[in-house]
């Protein structure tokens, strides 16, 4: 736990403090990580029943027949 | 070979409970504040020539008291088509041959997540499970967020489990288990008021039954009057390992975002794959929003592929593929309508994958071309 904070501290120390009063663009939706959940969702198979590579985002997902 | 299917009872008590029970537990007290979403979406997948998909999707989610926050989700796939079963070099070079019954499958699948804040720390317990006749999976996952700095940095940590359960209808006595243990470490860094960026690893241990019980290989030898045929054989584990990284940047003048997804992925199995998507979300008005995207795809081969056979058959051997080296472009276009009450998105996209579009060119032959569209809708009603 402390190795992670201080890798926290570490990558705060580079870059720009945003105050909250300033995270307006940060804030819209274009700016999200994530899809939607109506897209993520209908997206969430499109690829990876096609291809080798899966995950990266997160976990605790099932898996799908897909054959 | 047409699947008859019967209702899964499971899925809707899953959601049900997953809906219903923290938000009775605590909303009823007084002013507590809940502010979320419900919608539907909907899929329709369509390759040229094979597989045609249909998948309704609901959804949810919810934010209570700023300090609960709940997530559920349900769909339901419909599967009809052709999937490649057998690849055979029967005419000399090695090709895919469909199955000559017609498919028809159903999937049910739901998920749910609950996390609770304690001030910087969100902590989160997730389940999912996801049934065919012939593959059940039921997985959970844990995951712990916290905030620094004045959340300009946000550090992630999850743990998940998947228990898979194989069948086959080909094969009635197939129901072979397969478990994967899942971790993920994630960094969350705002660069600028206009831009942020993040970066996860995620590691996944599985073993157990990787066979597709569907895919043989037939390979006629020009020295041999008999061909040899042999099921889908893979190892009995996987390691594998995927880093993503994905950057946002608003450009206010324009008012227009640049997104950028990039994932390394590498397993044990030989494969290694690059996937970029760049995307531009150009806000039109006040209601409307235009997206293009394009995503490039390319995998290396896994080390057990072959379109053949070879000789003295190995242990493990698989022509599937989706194990062969190829690459892939995807262009998409997603429209969005933003009004008060309503919120209405609409994607169409196409998929091209080809032995050609590998990086490096040097995709595997036997690879046939893959062509597809996709279109998606999707309503949600924020409260």
């Amino acid at each position: 736990m402390r190795t992670l904070v201080l890798v926290a501290a570490l990558l705060a120390a580079g870059c720009t403090h945003v105050a909250p009063y300033e995270r307006g663009y940060l804030a819209r939706p274009a700016m999200a990580l994530e899809e939607s959940q109506g897209m993520a969702h209908a997206m969430e198979k499109i690829y990876p029943s096609k291809e080798a590579a899966s995950g990266g985002a997160a976990v605790g997902g099932g898996g799908c027949g897909c054959n | 070979m047409a699947a008859t299917e019967k209702p899964d009872g499971a899925l809707g008590a899953l959601m049900r409970a997953a809906l219903a029970l923290p938000i009775l537990a605590l909303a009823p007290r007084a002013g507590a504040a809940v502010v979320g979403e419900v919608g539907a979406s909907v899929l329709g997948y369509k390759e040229r020539g094979l597989m045609k998909a249909t998948e309704p999707i609901l959804f949810g989610h919810a934010v209570i008291d700023d300090v609960w926050e709940v997530e559920a989700s349900a769909v339901g796939d419909i599967l009809t088509g052709a999937s490649p079963q057998l690849v055979t070099n029967v005419n000399g070079q090695p090709m895919q041959v469909l199955t000559g019954a017609s498919v028809y499958e159903r999937r049910h699948a739901g998920d749910a997540k609950v996390g609770r804040r304690f001030g910087e720390l969100t902590l989160s317990a997730s389940a999912a499970v996801s049934n065919e006749h012939d593959y059940h999976s039921k997985a959970g996952g844990l995951e712990a967020r916290r905030d620094f700095n004045d959340k300009n940095t946000t550090l992630t940590l999850g743990y998940g489990r998947a228990n898979d359960h194989v069948g086959s209808s080909i094969d009635p006595n197939l129901d072979a288990p397969r478990t994967t243990d899942q971790y993920l470490a994630g960094v969350t860094q705002v660069l600028s008021p206009v831009a942020l960026v993040q970066s996860s690893l995620a590691y996944a241990n599985g073993r157990g039954w990787y066979n597709d019980p569907y895919k043989f290989t037939l390979t006629f030898y020009p020295d041999q009057p008999l061909p040899s045929l042999l099921p889908d054989l893979r190892p009995d584990h996987r390691r594998s390992w995927a880093w993503l990284t994905r950057y946002r940047r608003h450009f206010a003048a324009q008012r227009g975002t640049l997104q950028a997804d990039y994932r390394y992925f590498q397993d044990d199995w030989g494969v290694r794959a690059h996937t970029l998507e760049v995307a531009w979300d150009q806000q039109l008005d006040e209601r409307w929003s235009l997206r293009p995207a394009l995503r490039y795809y390319t995998q290396s081969a896994a080390d057990f592929y072959s379109p053949v056979i070879p000789r003295p058959a190995p242990r493990f051997q698989s022509s599937d593929q989706r194990l062969a080296a190829f690459g892939g472009l995807s262009p998409s276009l997603r429209a969005t309508l933003r009004l008060d009450s309503v919120i209405v998105e609409g994607a169409v996209g196409y998929v091209h994958d080809a032995s050609s579009l590998r990086l490096g060119g040097s995709g595997t032959s036997a690879f046939e071309t893959l062509r597809a569209v996709y279109g998606i809708l999707s309503v949600t009603y924020p409260f």
